[in-house]
């Protein structure tokens, strides 16, 4: 399958022209800071490392981050395309993606559960105070994307 | 004079070492990612408030980020500055690199009208309330400067001397 997807003209495009490449790494860098950026401040928030702000900002620009999100899924994909078997070998980027899915599941429990907080004052309370409940999961959600980050940076030397 | 300037640089006991040890250059990388994502996932924070995305919270709070984008802009400067000491007269030709190090000078500029612009004011903007044409302007400017440092950062590899 993934030969296959090497020799579409799309993955073509992306390994043949001159500028394709790197203007896909370009925007991948952008979604990346966008992305990463949010969910890394989100979770030194609610780890208390920064304290006194309100966590739920982080749902209004939870749309932000998945808009960075979705820029490096595309962008990742169609720079994935051009060496398909050699991304799908590459131990680097087999961490990276795995931890990417963790990193988005917990952006989804983490961001419904800052919602319910809106009916539940008691617990808005207690993520307002440094005794988050939310914490592990924070501090979870930021080694993740350490190891995204990392992992990413490695592909090229694997 | 940039030439003769980096030619020292490549001469230098540093760049020897920073060129013998494989595994600096990628473990600098990831810090410079790393750096990169404290910098501007901070600087979105802010400039979303002081342009009205975020508004449920008192603009003061926001500026809670404010050490953690010098955190992340640290960082970077350590590692960017161990990058062009590790390479120099390839990065000191590179119109990407020479591009991407004036941004950063406008970037400079743009804090200095944040200090005099939109810091003296944050006091007064509340939750809710909207900021000035000012504070917005300096957020649009951050934003777009900062991207245009990342696009031409990662482009260095693909451009030539200027």
């Amino acid at each position: 399958m993934f030969s296959w997807l090497e020799t579409t003209a799309i993955a073509n495009w992306v390994a043949l022209s001159l500028w394709a490449y790197p203007a896909l790494l370009s925007l991948h860098i952008v979604g990346l800071a966008v992305v990463v950026g949010i969910f890394v401040m989100r979770d030194l928030r609610l780890a208390g490392v920064v304290r006194r702000i309100n966590p739920r900002i982080f749902l209004d620009l939870a749309p932000l981050a998945w808009f960075g999100f979705t820029l490096n899924l595309v962008s990742g994909f169609l720079l994935f395309t051009s060496q398909a078997t050699i991304f799908a070998s590459n131990l680097p980027f087999l961490i990276k993606i795995s931890f990417v899915i963790v990193g988005m599941v917990l952006a989804v429990m983490i961001h419904s559960r800052l919602r319910r907080q809106s009916v539940s004052a008691s617990f808005y309370l207690s993520v307002l105070n440094e005794e988050s409940t939310l914490r592990p999961l924070a501090l979870l959600s930021l080694a993740v994307w350490v190891t995204v980050i990392s992992a990413g940076r490695l592909i090229a030397y694997f | 004079m940039i030439r003769s300037f980096a030619s020292n640089i490549a001469d230098s006991s540093l760049n020897q070492l920073i060129s013998e040890i494989y595994w600096l250059w990628p473990v600098l990388e990831i810090f410079h990612f790393l750096g990169l994502s404290i910098l501007l996932g901070a600087l979105v924070t802010i400039d979303a408030r002081l342009l009205g995305l975020v508004r449920n919270c008192d603009a003061l709070d926001v500026k809670r980020f404010v050490p953690l984008a010098w955190v992340g802009f640290c960082i970077n400067l350590v590692t960017g500055t161990l990058f062009f000491i590790g390479d120099p007269m390839r990065y000191a030709i590179n119109i990407g690199f020479q591009l991407k190090m004036l941004l950063i000078l406008i970037t400079g500029l743009n804090v200095v009208a944040y200090q005099l612009q939109v810091r003296p004011l944050m006091a007064g903007w509340s939750a809710g309330a909207a900021t000035t044409p000012a504070a917005k302007l300096i957020a649009i400017t951050s934003l777009l400067t900062w991207t245009g440092v990342l696009l031409l950062g990662r482009l260095i590899p693909y451009v030539g001397a200027g």
